[in-house]
């Protein structure tokens, strides 16, 4: 047995941030990964490869094509393609039950999915932390934003995050860098949009991309597909940023090819003592004791985790005295909105592949007359203009000179954008341990989870929302659309997302919660729960830098506690 | 098989780029490259050869994606070696029936060739092979959209087409020679066309 006085499980998003954290308040921690090594800039191995230099010219591998055959599940997603597949996991390796669709996106590398992550960061605001005790859904969080702004504002200095401030109290300010550029058809949109509706604002996605250099990491050098990886350190990634942080103390151990199979439990103490390991690679279990866990292992393999760790005291999975673990799993639903195309502006084009769009701040039941009744809550959108590219030869008559001709010059201007939907925590979406086991003799997941009358109401109005304002912004050739098919089918089901989180939920009460304020378990003081598992509610903005932010909290509060002799 | 995403996927160049320090454009990078690593963009490794086309299949893609984009004041989609993109695709990222549906709308072409001409399609004239393909652009685009089944015969001209424009345009020729791909650096959201002149790769 090999003893720290921290364990991190995952080595993600949060996983990064705990890691860095624990160690630089003197703790020695050893961060578990599942997958294998990815070494920042050596093991970026497609960053910036001209796309004749890849077989299939960069296709998007989709389900049932060659290339896709070992990622059954995670070629349903638009983000994977040639030349970022090896940053997904292979799905043989993490298989799960669905009961109905659930895409479960998962990484399997050191860094996890914060080398492909779409790199939005938006602050939550007490519209969102109040929400659940306003309209009764879910538990009232533990929280308010009070108790989160100086994380958030912590996090943000650190990891970098350019924007534009708006001063609207449904989206709080940060500590910015630079905002991006719009482009000329989102200004024309910006101006239409905001005249029609004095409520609603246009703004240039707030990004955990740099447009000033920071701690040694550079400024976006714009060459656009980040989720290749990132040399320049310019994007917000475990390797970028956290984990040289956490290794420059010195106190950091890394063991990737290991899957934590479960966390050890004394009864005697009411303590977790460690972890029991399976080496991916050679199946051998290994045990390794801390003072002190944290689950970081991204929402749904943390609960995983929970749920396979038994014993007589909690036999319903660790720390699950209240019989809530697993249940109110959420995702942001999206894939409803509208385009159009804009008419001139011929003469105005952009340098760069910006990887960043536009966003619209929620402006839905805000307390105010537009309150809908059809619907609580609300969604904000993401979209963006472009000119079409030669791609649309592809799809028009023509042929030759002529062709040739033609697409030496952009196309017109196109405006889209789709919302992105906050989901209720219904009890009713939940995840259970199945029994079928994985290679690494865990137990799969059966996932049970649908939208419910909220969100398809919500969606209704994030399409017709989207074609109102662009057709008062003077766009041409206006469609909604809404990818949702239902019936079992997938379109727009829960997963897509990729903002699964919930199942293991803050609250005040341990009788219905499973972590307090300080993502502490109710039932077992020295664990702590960080990732999106934590989730009481889902908002409807990206949910990453709230993750971070309470991870931060929770490891500035496990320390003070642990100083104390209370863990 | 979905392309559609790589109509926004400006591709850059190699981290060469990086290296040196920002706003380098394709052919300033491409006249950095030694002559050699020029050709070997252009031609094909001496030890290709085609996997699932055979000679004759392969000359016919070669033909047609000329004529869908030919050679002008820049190269066309045989010098930028569509023909053997396209075999690549089929034989690495098609699923075996849409291989196959293509292969089988190749044959289709020949087809239509003897019936006109009593030749096959590269043994007619360039003005034999524009008007037979003229046709097929004719029905697989037509004025007033209508769905299947003209939808499911014009198949293959449509694929045919999207497979040249996509092999040529993400070709080194297509985007570094007839296109230019976005220079790293800085971004800039609204700048003059004219001061471009072409759209970006």
């Amino acid at each position: 047995m090999i003893t720290y006085d921290a364990i991190v499980v995952g080595s993600g998003i949060t996983g990064g941030w705990a890691a860095k954290e624990l160690t630089e308040k003197g703790l020695r921690t050893l961060m578990i990964e599942r997958g294998r090594e990815v070494v920042h800039r050596k093991d970026y191995i497609t960053e910036h490869k001209p796309s004749w230099e890849l077989p299939l010219r960069d296709a998007r591998l989709s389900v049932g094509t060659k290339g896709a055959e070992e990622y059954p599940i995670q070629a349903r997603t638009g983000q994977f393609r040639e030349s970022n597949k090896h940053f997904f996991i292979k799905d043989k390796k993490s298989p799960y039950i669905e009961d109905k669709p659930f895409t479960w996106i998962q990484g399997d590398q050191v860094g996890g999915k914060s080398l492909i992550w779409g790199r939005q960061v938006y602050r939550w605001s007490d519209l969102d932390f109040e929400a659940n005790l306003r309209d009764g859904h879910g538990v009232d969080w533990p929280i308010r934003y009070a108790d989160i702004a100086p994380w958030y504002s912590y996090v943000e200095r650190f990891i970098g995050v350019s924007g534009e401030k708006l001063g609207l109290a449904q989206l709080p300010d940060g500590e910015f860098q630079p905002p991006m550029e719009m482009n000329a058809g989102e200004q024309l949109v910006k101006t239409g949009i905001e005249r029609a509706f004095p409520d609603r604002h246009v703004t240039i996605g707030r990004v955990a991309i740099l447009t000033q250099p920071l701690n040694g990491r550079l400024p976006c050098h714009y060459c656009g597909p980040c989720e290749r990886g990132c040399s320049t350190g310019s994007y917000f990634s475990t390797q970028a940023s956290t984990l040289p942080a956490a290794q420059a103390t010195r106190r950091l151990t890394v063991l990737p090819n290991s899957i934590v199979h479960s966390v050890i439990y004394d009864a005697n103490k009411n303590r977790v003592t460690g972890v029991r390991v399976v080496d991916t690679v050679t199946k051998q279990t290994q045990e390794y004791q801390a003072r002190v866990v944290f689950l970081c292992a991204s929402t749904l393999a943390t609960t995983r985790l929970l749920l396979n760790s038994t014993s007589p005291r909690f036999p319903n999975g660790l720390a699950n005295s209240s019989g809530v673990l697993g249940h109110y799993l959420m995702d942001h639903h999206f894939l409803a909105g509208a385009g159009g195309s804009i008419e001139g502006l011929l003469d105005h084009y952009y340098q760069g592949n910006r990887p960043n769009g536009i966003y619209i701040p929620r402006f839905r039941n805000l307390g105010d007359d537009a309150s809908r009744r059809d619907f609580v809550r609300g969604f904000g959108y993401q979209g963006g203009a472009s000119r079409q590219g030669w791609g649309r030869g592809g799809g028009e008559r023509g042929f030759g000179v002529e062709l040739k001709r033609k697409l030496h010059d952009p196309g017109q201007w196109s405006m889209g954008m789709t919302g992105f939907g906050e989901c209720l925590p219904r009890e009713d979406n939940y995840v259970e341990l199945s029994d079928q086991k994985d290679e690494f003799g865990i137990p799969l997941l059966k996932i049970h989870c649908t939208w419910g009358d909220n969100e398809l109401a919500m969606r209704k109005d994030m399409a017709a929302s989207a074609g109102e304002m662009l057709e008062a912004a003077g766009c041409k050739n206006v469609h909604t659309y809404d990818a949702y098919r239902g019936s079992g089918q997938l379109g727009a089901e829960p997963g897509f997302a990729i903002h699964e989180m919930g199942t293991a939920r803050m609250g005040r009460d341990p009788k219905t919660s499973v972590l307090n304020a300080f993502n502490q378990a109710h039932d077992v003081p020295n664990l702590f729960v960080t990732d999106g598992a934590c989730m009481a509610s889902s908002s409807c903005v990206n949910p990453s830098i709230t993750y971070m932010a309470l991870t931060a909290r929770a490891c500035d509060h496990a320390v003070e506690e642990l100083k104390r002799g209370n863990l | 098989m979905e392309h559609d995403d790589l109509i926004t996927r400006r591709q850059a160049l190699s981290r060469v780029a990086i290296l040196l320090g920002g706003a380098i454009s394709a052919p300033t990078l491409a006249g950095a490259l030694d002559a050699a690593t020029r050709r070997s963009w252009i031609a094909p490794p001496q030890d290709w050869a085609p996997r699932t086309l055979d000679a004759g299949q392969l000359e016919l893609v070669a033909v047609m994606a000329e004529h869908i984009v030919p050679q002008t004041d820049t190269p066309g989609a045989r010098a930028a070696g569509v023909h053997r993109f396209v075999d690549t695709l089929l034989s690495d990222h098609y699923p075996s029936p849409e291989r196959d549906r293509f292969v089988a709308g190749l044959a289709d072409v020949d087809a239509r060739a003897r019936s006109r001409h009593g030749k096959t399609f590269v043994e007619c004239t360039a003005d034999q092979q524009v008007a037979l393909l003229t046709e097929l652009d004719e029905a697989a685009y037509p004025a007033v959209r209508i769905d299947s089944p003209r939808a499911s015969e014009t198949w293959f001209f449509r694929r045919m087409k999207e497979l040249t424009v996509v092999g040529y345009y993400t070709s080194q020729v297509g985007a570094t020679q007839e296109l230019h791909p976005s220079p790293f650096g800085a971004y800039r959201g609204d700048i003059p066309y004219s001061s471009v002149g072409r759209a970006w790769s």
